[in-house]
C-alpha cells in the first residue's frame, strides 16, 4: 500500500465515527479500529522492504513551483514509530470505548483521536521536512482538542492552552530552523539532507539552526525548561494521556532529534545542547515525579525525566546511545502507557488517583496489581523486565561519557536512576500496599475485560521484550537505530552482560531508590518546605509580564495623540534622510548667488516673519498679520529674481487668502485655546526640538540641492527657446499657463471652480441647520467699529473700481507678451469687485449684481474647454494653440493667439470662484448680525443712507 | 492612437464613469435610497471586471507613451483588489443598513478607491503612480469619516487625513528629487539612468521619500500609527475594506516601483525595506497582545502581515515577488473571512468588538468557531493552514537572499504573534460564562466565513491553484 494513503486513512477514518456514531458507540469503535488495522496491514505490507534494510519512499507533485513535493519516506526508525502508533492507537480505541461514559461525546473524541493518529503517523512516515512540520503542528492542534475534550474542567482548558502555547510556538521556531537547514543543503528532502551532513556541520549556520530546532524538538517532547506543559496536560481524559502524552506525541520531538541525528549530531555544541538539556531534564522530572500525589501527575514527571533520558542518549552522539535511545522509545512507550491505563483504570474504580486516599489495593484489584506491578517495576529498572535493559544500556553510555565529559554525567544518571526507582516504588507500595481503607470514594474493583485487554497486552510485551529482547524487539531495534545512525549497529541485547560497572550502578540505584522510599515522610516534609520555582508559574508570570509590557509600549507609543505620530514621523524622516544623505553629499558645483544688503534684509524679514508665525499662532490675527510679512517677502523675493508676473501672482494671491481668512476669523475665537493634555514641559521642549531639526533638516536639503546640478539642462532653457516661436507668446510664465501647460491650467480651472461651488453649498446647508440658530444668537466677541461704512472709503472704492477693471483688461490684454495674463487680471478685477463689498457693504453690492457668480464659473471653465476643442477642428490635439497678426486701423499691429480666448476662461473662472466664495463667507456674516451687512432700513444704518 | 489606450485602461475607464454616474444618479434621486442599488451594482461589476481581467490575455501592454502598464503583475493585483473590495461591499450590506451608514456616497467612494488602486498597479511612471495613489487616498480619507456623528470616527479619519497628507507631500518630494536627478519620471528611464552608474545622491534620497510615503499607505512600522485608530474609529465595513483592497494595492506599487524603478538590490538600499518588514513584524505581533478590541487586534495584525509580505520584497528576487503576492492574496482572503465575522459580532442588536464576548462561542456556534478558529490560525501561520504557507513562502525567500537575521525576527514574530490568535480561540472554546452574543448573521457573511474557512484549509492542496498566476506575475515584474 503506498505509504500516502497510510498516512491519509486515519484522516479519512476521522470522519467515520461522526456518520457511525448514531449506529451505537461499538460501531463507531469498531470503524475507527478498522481503519487503523488498516493502516497497520499497509504499514506491514511495506516492511519487508525495510526489513531487508532499504527504504520505501514515494513522492508526488504537491506544489512543484515552491519546490514543496508530498514525499513519504519508511525507513527503520518510521517503522518502529508507525509500529508504535498504529498499536497502540487500536488498544487506546478500545480502551477508551470502556473508559469514557455515555455523556461524553465518543464520535468527536474518536474523530480528534483519528486525526492525532494521522498527524502522527505523517510526522514519521514524511520524507520531507516541511511536510513534516505541517503533521508536527497538526499534531499540537489535535492534542489541544483531545485535552480540551472535557471543558467543563477548569485544569484542562488551561493545559489546553499551555500545551498548545508552548508546542505550536516551538514548531515555528523549528520552521526558521528547518529553512535553514533547507537552505544550506539545497533542498527540504529528508533524503537530500541527510547526505548534506557534512556541508551543514561545516556551515556557520550550523548553531543558529541546532538552536531554533532544538527549540521546537524540546518544547514536544518536554524537555527544561519546556517541561512544565505535559503534566498540566493530564487534565485530558486517560486514554488521551497514555497515546499522547506518553506513547507517541511526546516522542516526536525525539523522532526529530533521531531523525537529524546524522546531520546534526557530531559538534560538541550538539553534545552540551542536548545531552546537557537531557540530563537536566531526566533529574529534575524523576525528583518532582516523587512528590506528586496525583497518580497522573506521577506519570507525568516520569515522562518528563524518561523523555530527558532519551535526549541525553541521543545527545552524547555515539552509535552505542542512539541505539540505547531508541531501544527505550520502544520500552518506554510499552510500559508507561500501561501505567497511565492502569491509573486510569484506579481512578475509573475509585474515582480518585489521589496517592493519599489509596492504598490497599491489592486486594482489591489482584489482576490492576499485576498490571501495575509489571508496568513499575519496568519503569524503576528492576530485571528481568524490558525498562531494565534500556536503563543498563544507558548507564553504560552515561559511564562512558564520564571518561569524555567529567564525572558529573554518570553520578546524575545514577541519581535520576534512583529517584526513578523511588517514584515506581511509591506508586506501587502506596498505591496498592498497605490495609484495605474504608474511605474510598467509590468501593473499587477490578475492571472488566473491556479496560484490562489494552493494559495487558502493553504489560505482556514489556515482560517478553524483559525475556526474550533479541528475538522479540533485537532486530527491529537495530534496524531503527541503523536509519538513526545511517551505519550498520552490531550490537546484542542481552538480560545478562556479566559484572559491568553499569551494573554495578544500577543495584545502587536500586538500593538507593529503596532508601529514599523508605525516608519518604521526611523527605515530603522538607520538599513541602523548601521553596522552588515553578515552571507553571514562571509560564503565566511570563504571559502577563509580556502583555503588560505590550500595554505599556502601546500606550506610550500609541496614546492617540497626533503630535506624537509626528513626532515619531518626522523623526524616522529625517533619520532616513541622514541615512540618504551618509554624510557625503558631494562636492557643490554650482557657485553661490552675491547676496546684497538689501536682500539679506528681507531674507531676515521672511525668517522672522515665520518665526512669528510659530510663536504667535495662539493669537489668529497676529499670525495672520505673520503670514501676510511671509507672503509679501516671497513676493518680494520673485521682483528681485526677475519674475513680475509671478511676484504680481503672488500678491493677488495673499491680499485675496488674507481677505478670506479674516472674513472666516470674523466668527471664529480670536485666540487659539492650549490643546489639553499636551503633556509635561519636556515633552514640549522635545516636540519644540524636533519641529526645529525637521525644519533645520528640509533647509539644508534645499541648500545642498541648490548648490549641486541637476542631471540634466533645466527645463527653463527649453520654454524661454520654444515659447515665441512655439506659443507666440514672450511672456514665457503666461505661455505656459495657457500653451505648454494649458491641460494642466484647465484642469486647475475646473477644480478652482468646484472648490468655489463646493463653499457655496457649505454655507448654504450650514444657514439651514442648526449652525444658522447658533449663528443669529451669536454676539460678537469684540467691539464694533462705531462708522461700519466710512464715506471716505465708500466714495474710494465706487471711483476705483472702474479704472481696477480697467487695469484688469489691460493686465489681461498685454499678458501674452508682457507680464500679465488671465489669472493676475481676474484677481485684480477680484480685489476690484471685493471692496464694493467691504467699503458698502453686503446688501448694497449683492443688489447690484448683474451676473450670478455660478454663471460666470461655468462660462469660464466652457470657453476654455471649446478653445481646447477647437482645435481639433483642425486636426490638431486639444488644446494647441494657434496665432497670427491682424493688424488693426489706429492702433497697428497686434497679435492674437488662440490661447488669450482660453485666458479669457482663466480670468472668468478666477472671478467668479473667488467672488464665489467671497460672498457665501459673508452670507453668514449677514445671517449673523443682521444690520452690520443687511440693507434692512434702519434709523441709523448707512447702507439706508447710502440709498437715499 | 488614443484608442489603442483605451483599450488599455478600459477597465478603469468603466469603474470611473460608473462612479461618477452613480453619484449623478444617487444625488438625483434624493440622497439614500438607491444605495442598495448602487452597492450591489458596484459588487457585480467590479466582480464582472475581475473575472474579465483574470481569464484575459496577460500579455504586457503599455498605454499612455508608458504612463500606464497592463502585465501580469498588474492583472494580479487588480483581480485580487476588485474581488476583495466586491467581497467586503457585499458583506457590509446589513451591517450599514442596521447603523443607518446606507449612504450613496459609500459605494461610489469604494469605487473610486478601486480605480486609484488597479490605476496604481498598472503605474509605470511617477505621475501616474501619484495620481492613482491620491485618488485612493482621497476616498479613503472620507470613507475613514463616514461616521459623522461619532466623534471616533471623525478622529481617526482627521488623524488619518493629516498624516497622509505629510506622507503624500514627503512623496512628492521625493519623486520630484527623483526626477531631478534622473531627468525622467518614468520608471524605465529612472532603471536606465541606474543602469549607467552608480545612484546620484538626490536619487537615493528622492527613493527613500518615495518609499517613506508608500510605507504610511501600507502601514509600515514607524509610518503605522494611523491604522489602529482608524481601524477602531471607522465603521467595521470600512474597517474591513482598509484591511484588504488598499494593502494590496500600497504594496503592489511598491514592488513596481522598486523593481521597475530602481531596480531592488537586498544587500544595498534594499535594506530599507528590510528595516521595514523587521520592524512592522515586531511591533505588530508584540503591540496586538495587549489588546481586547478585536479590530484593534486586527489593525496590529494587518501591520504584522504587511511586514511578512515587505520581507518577500526586501529579498529583491522573483522568488521575493512570487511569495509576496501569494502572501497578499491569501492574506486578503483570511481577512474577508474574519471581518466577515466580526461584521456579525453582536449583542442586542448592537455591535460588540471586546474579544472576551467570544468567550464559550464555541458552545452555542459550533460551525462558525472552527470556521474563525481555522482563520485564527491561518492568521498565525499555524501549518498546515493556508497561512503557513504564505509565510513559508517569504522566509524561505528571506533566507535565500542571506537576509536570515530577518527570517529569524519574522520566525520569532509569528510566535510570539501565535499568542494573541491564540488567546482568541482560547476564549472560544473555553473562557468563562459571559452573555452570548447575538445568533444572527446574514448568509453573505455566513458564506464568506466558510469558504474562507474552507480555502485555507482545502488550499493546502494546491493553494487554490493561484501559485502559478503569482509566479506568472511575478515572472512580468521582474525581468
Amino acid at each position: 500500500m503506498s505509504l500516502g494513503l497510510i498516512v491519509l486513512l486515519p484522516f479519512f477514518g476521522a470522519l467515520l465515527p461522526g456518520l457511525l456514531v448514531r449506529a451505537g458507540r461499538d460501531t463507531a469503535a469498531i470503524g475507527a479500529g478498522a481503519v487503523t488495522l488498516l493502516a497497520a496491514i499497509g504499514v506491514a505490507l511495506n516492511a519487508p522492504e525495510v526489513l531487508r534494510g532499504g527504504v520505501v519512499s514515494q513522492s508526488l507533485p504537491w506544489l512543484p513551483q515552491a519546490g514543496l513535493m508530498a514525499s513519504f519516506r519508511m525507513d527503520g526508525l518510521g517503522l518502529m514509530f508507525a509500529g508504535l502508533i498504529l498499536g497502540i492507537g487500536l488498544l487506546i480505541i478500545l480502551y477508551a470505548r470502556h473508559y469514557l461514559t455515555k455523556q461524553d461525546p465518543f464520535g468527536k473524541f474518536l474523530s480528534f483521536l483519528m486525526a492525532f493518529q494521522g498527524a502522527m503517523l505523517g510526522i514519521v512516515l514524511s520524507g520531507n521536512v516541511l511536510m513534516l512540520l505541517v503533521f508536527w503542528e497538526l499534531t499540537s492542534l489535535t492534542s489541544f482538542l483531545l485535552i480540551g475534550y472535557w471543558r467543563h474542567l477548569p485544569e484542562g482548558r488551561q493545559g489546553a492552552r499551555m500545551a498548545l502555547g508552548v508546542t505550536a510556538s516551538g514548531g515555528l521556531a523549528m520552521l526558521a530552523g528547518l529553512l535553514i537547514l533547507g537552505h544550506v543543503a539545497g533542498s527540504y528532502e529528508i533524503a537530500d539532507i541527510l547526505a548534506a551532513g557534512p556541508a551543514i556541520r561545516s556551515s556557520e549556520l550550523y548553531l543558529p539552526a541546532l538552536i531554533l530546532i532544538c527549540i521546537g524538538a524540546f518544547a514536544k517532547s518536554a524537555q527544561f525548561p519546556f517541561h512544565f506543559w505535559l503534566p498540566q496536560a493530564m487534565a485530558a481524559p486517560t486514554p488521551v494521556s497514555a497515546y499522547l502524552h506518553s506513547a507517541t506525541m511526546v516522542k516526536a520531538g525525539l523522532y526529530l532529534l533521531a531523525r537529524l541525528w546524522p546531520v546534526l549530531s557530531g559538534r560538541e555544541e550538539w553534545v552540551w545542547l542536548v545531552a546537557g538539556t537531557g540530563l537536566l531534564t531526566m533529574c529534575i522530572g524523576a525528583v518532582v515525579a516523587l512528590f506528586k500525589d496525583d497518580l497522573k501527575g506521577l506519570l507525568a514527571y516520569s515522562t518528563v525525566s524518561h523523555l530527558g533520558l532519551i535526549t541525553f542518549l541521543f545527545g552524547l552522539g555515539t552509535k552505542a546511545a542512539a541505539f540505547a535511545g531508541v531501544f527505550h522509545i520502544l520500552n518506554h512507550a510499552l510500559f508507561k502507557a500501561a501505567l497511565f491505563l492502569v491509573a486510569g483504570i484506579i481512578d475509573h474504580a475509585a474515582h480518585t488517583r489521589d496517592l493519599k486516599r489509596l492504598g490497599g489495593l491489592m486486594r482489591l484489584m489482584p489482576l490492576t496489581f499485576l498490571l501495575a506491578g509489571i508496568g513499575t517495576l519496568s519503569m524503576a529498572g528492576v530485571p528481568p523486565f524490558n525498562g531494565f535493559l534500556s536503563k543498563e544500556l544507558m548507564l553504560e553510555a552515561a559511564l562512558e561519557a564520564g571518561h569524555a565529559f567529567g564525572p558529573l554525567i554518570p553520578v546524575a544518571a545514577g541519581l535520576a536512576a534512583a529517584f526513578s526507582v523511588a517514584y515506581a516504588g511509591r506508586f506501587l507500595i502506596h498505591g496498592f500496599f498497605g490495609p484495605v481503607r474504608h474511605d474510598y470514594p467509590e468501593y473499587p474493583h477490578d475492571p472488566g475485560p473491556g479496560l484490562a485487554i489494552s493494559p495487558l497486552v502493553l504489560a505482556g510485551l514489556a515482560v517478553a521484550v524483559g525475556l526474550m529482547p533479541e528475538p522479540i524487539a533485537g532486530g527491529l531495534v537495530r534496524l531503527a537505530s541503523g536509519a538513526v545512525t545511517g551505519a550498520e549497529i552490531d550490537t546484542h541485547i542481552a538480560l545478562w552482560h556479566g559484572l559491568t560497572p553499569a551494573l554495578g550502578v544500577s543495584m545502587a540505584a536500586l538500593l538507593g531508590g529503596a532508601v529514599i522510599l523508605a525516608a519518604y515522610r521526611p523527605l515530603a516534609r522538607g520538599w513541602a518546605a523548601t521553596p522552588r520555582p515553578e515552571a507553571r508559574l514562571i509560564y503565566g508570570q511570563i504571559e502577563t509580564g509580556l502583555r503588560r509590557g505590550a500595554r505599556a509600549l502601546t500606550a506610550w507609543l500609541l496614546n492617540g495623540a497626533l503630535s506624537r505620530y509626528l513626532g515619531v514621523f518626522l523623526v524616522v524622516t529625517l533619520a532616513a534622510g541622514v541615512w540618504a544623505l551618509g554624510g557625503a553629499p558631494g562636492p557643490e558645483t554650482r557657485p553661490m548667488l552675491a547676496v546684497p544688503p538689501g536682500v539679506a534684509v528681507f531674507w531676515a524679514l521672511l525668517v522672522l516673519g515665520s518665526a512669528c508665525v510659530v510663536a504667535f499662532h495662539r493669537t489668529r490675527v497676529l499670525a495672520l498679520v505673520a503670514v501676510g510679512i511671509v507672503g509679501l517677502m516671497v513676493s518680494m523675493a520673485f521682483v528681485y529674481l526677475s519674475a513680475p508676473d509671478l511676484a504680481l501672482t503672488q500678491i493677488s494671491v495673499e491680499v485675496v487668502t488674507v481677505i478670506l481668512m479674516l472674513l472666516a476669523l470674523n466668527f471664529l475665537p480670536k485666540r487659539t485655546p492650549a490643546p489639553e493634555g499636551a503633556g509635561p514641559r519636556a515633552w514640549q521642549m522635545g516636540a519644540g526640538v524636533i519641529a526645529t531639526l525637521t525644519g533645520l533638516g528640509a533647509g539644508a536639503l534645499s541648500y545642498a540641492l541648490m548648490r549641486r546640478d541637476f542631471a540634466f539642462e533645466p527645463i527653463s532653457d527649453y520654454h524661454l527657446a520654444n515659447s515665441v516661436p512655439g506659443g507666440g507668446g514672450a511672456n514665457v510664465v503666461n505661455v505656459i499657463l495657457v500653451d505648454f501647460r494649458g491641460y494642466d491650467t484647465f484642469g486647475e480651472i475646473t477644480v478652482l471652480g468646484i472648490a468655489a461651488l463646493v463653499i457655496y453649498a457649505l454655507t448654504e446647508s450650514l444657514l439651514g441647520g442648526p449652525a444658522s440658530r447658533r449663528l443669529i444668537a451669536w454676539t460678537p466677541d469684540q467691539a464694533r467699529a462705531g462708522d461700519r461704512h466710512p464715506l471716505m472709503m465708500v466714495v474710494a472704492s465706487r471711483v476705483m473700481m472702474p479704472i481696477a477693471v480697467l487695469v484688469g483688461v489691460y493686465i489681461f490684454l498685454r499678458g501674452h507678451n508682457t507680464p500679465g495674463g488671465g489669472f493676475i487680471a481676474g484677481l485684480v478685477m477680484a480685489i476690484a469687485l471685493l471692496m464694493q463689498y467691504m467699503a458698502s457693504g453686503f446688501a448694497w453690492a449683492q443688489a447690484r449684481q448683474k451676473i450670478y457668480y455660478h454663471v460666470l464659473i461655468g462660462l469660464g471653465v466652457l470657453i476654455a474647454g471649446f478653445t481646447g476643442i477647437a482645435s481639433w477642428a483642425f486636426d490638431r490635439p486639444f488644446l494647441t494653440s494657434a496665432f497670427g497678426h491682424v493688424h488693426i486701423p489706429l492702433l497697428g499691429d497686434a497679435e492674437i493667439a488662440s490661447a488669450m480666448a482660453f485666458d479669457l476662461g482663466v480670468l472668468l473662472t478666477v472671478v467668479g470662484s473667488v467672488m464665489l466664495a467671497l460672498a457665501s463667507l459673508s452670507r453668514i456674516a449677514r445671517r449673523a448680525g443682521g444690520e452690520v451687512l443687511s440693507g434692512l432700513p434702519a434709523p441709523h444704518d448707512d447702507d439706508a443712507e447710502d440709498r437715499r | 492612437m488614443t484608442s489603442a489606450d483605451f483599450s488599455v485602461i478600459w477597465p478603469e475607464l468603466l469603474l470611473a464613469l460608473a462612479a461618477m454616474v452613480g453619484l449623478l444618479v444617487g444625488v438625483w434621486t434624493g440622497k439614500d435610497r438607491t444605495t442598495a442599488t448602487l452597492l450591489w451594482g458596484a459588487v457585480g461589476l467590479m466582480v464582472a471586471l475581475g473575472v474579465v481581467l483574470g481569464f484575459t490575455s496577460w500579455e504586457p501592454r503599455m498605454a499612455f507613451g508608458g504612463l500606464f502598464v497592463d502585465d501580469g503583475f498588474a492583472r494580479f493585483a487588480k483581480v485580487t483588489v476588485l474581488f476583495s473590495a466586491a467581497a467586503v461591499l457585499a458583506m457590509s450590506v446589513d451591517y450599514l443598513k442596521r447603523r443607518d451608514l446606507m449612504r450613496f456616497e459609500y459605494p461610489i467612494l469604494i469605487v473610486l478607491a478601486v480605480v486609484g488602486m488597479m490605476m496604481m498597479v498598472s503605474a509605470a511612471d511617477l505621475m501616474s503612480l501619484y495620481l492613482g495613489l491620491e485618488l485612493q487616498s482621497l476616498a479613503l480619507y472620507v470613507v475613514a469619516a463616514l461616521r459623522r456623528d461619532s466623534l471616533k470616527s471623525s478622529e481617526a479619519g482627521l488623524k488619518y487625513f493629516v498624516l497622509g497628507a505629510l506622507s503624500s507631500g514627503l512623496l512628492l518630494y521625493g519623486a520630484s528629487l527623483t526626477y531631478g536627478f534622473a531627468g525622467t519620471t518614468s520608471f524605465a528611464g529612472i532603471l536606465s539612468v541606474l543602469d549607467e552608474g552608480p545612484m546620484p545622491i538626490g536619487l537615493l534620497f528622492g527613493l527613500v521619500f518615495l518609499i517613506t510615503g508608500l510605507a504610511f499607505k501600507v502601514s509600515a512600522v514607524p509610518f503605522h500609527m494611523w491604522t489602529p485608530d482608524v481601524y477602531e474609529g471607522a465603521p467595521t465595513p470600512v474597517t474591513a475594506f482598509f484591511a484588504t483592497a488598499p494593502k494590496v494595492a500600497a504594496i503592489a506599487l511598491i514592488a513596481r516601483l522598486t523593481f521597475d524603478g530602481f531596480g531592488i538590490a537586498a544587500d544595498e538600499w534594499g535594506q530599507v525595506i528590510a528595516f521595514l518588514a523587521a520592524a512592522s513584524v515586531v511591533l505588530g505581533a508584540i503591540a496586538a497582545i495587549g489588546q481586547t478590541n478585536i479590530k484593534r487586534l486586527m489593525a496590529y495584525s494587518s501591520i504584522g502581515h504587511m511586514g511578512f509580505a515587505l520581507m518577500g520584497l526586501a529579498a529583491g528576487n522573483v522568488f521575493g515577488v512570487q511569495a509576496m503576492l501569494l502572501y497578499m492574496a491569501i492574506y486578503v482572503g483570511m481577512n474577508i473571512g474574519t471581518f466577515a465575522f466580526i461584521l456579525s459580532m453582536e449583542r442586542d442588536g448592537q455591535p460588540v468588538t471586546d474579544i472576551s464576548s467570544l468567550n464559550f462561542y464555541a458552545r452555542r456556534q459550533p460551525l462558525r468557531a472552527l470556521a474563525l478558529l481555522v482563520l485564527l490560525f491561518s492568521l498565525a501561520g499555524v501549518p498546515p493552514m493556508l497561512g503557513f504557507f504564505a509565510k513559508f513562502g517569504v522566509l524561505k525567500a528571506a533566507v535565500e537572499a542571506h537576509l536570515y537575521w530577518l527570517a529569524i525576527i519574522g520566525v520569532l514574530s509569528s510566535v510570539v504573534g501565535a499568542f494573541y490568535y491564540i488567546r482568541i480561540v482560547y476564549y472560544m472554546y473555553f473562557g468563562t460564562e459571559t452573555e452570548p452574543l447575538d445568533r444572527r448573521m446574514t448568509a453573505v457573511q455566513w458564506g464568506l466565513l466558510m469558504a474562507s474557512a474552507l480555502v485555507m484549509v482545502a488550499g493546502v492542496v494546491n493553494l487554490v491553484g493561484i501559485e502559478g498566476a503569482a509566479q506568472a506575475a511575478a515572472a512580468s515584474l521582474v525581468r
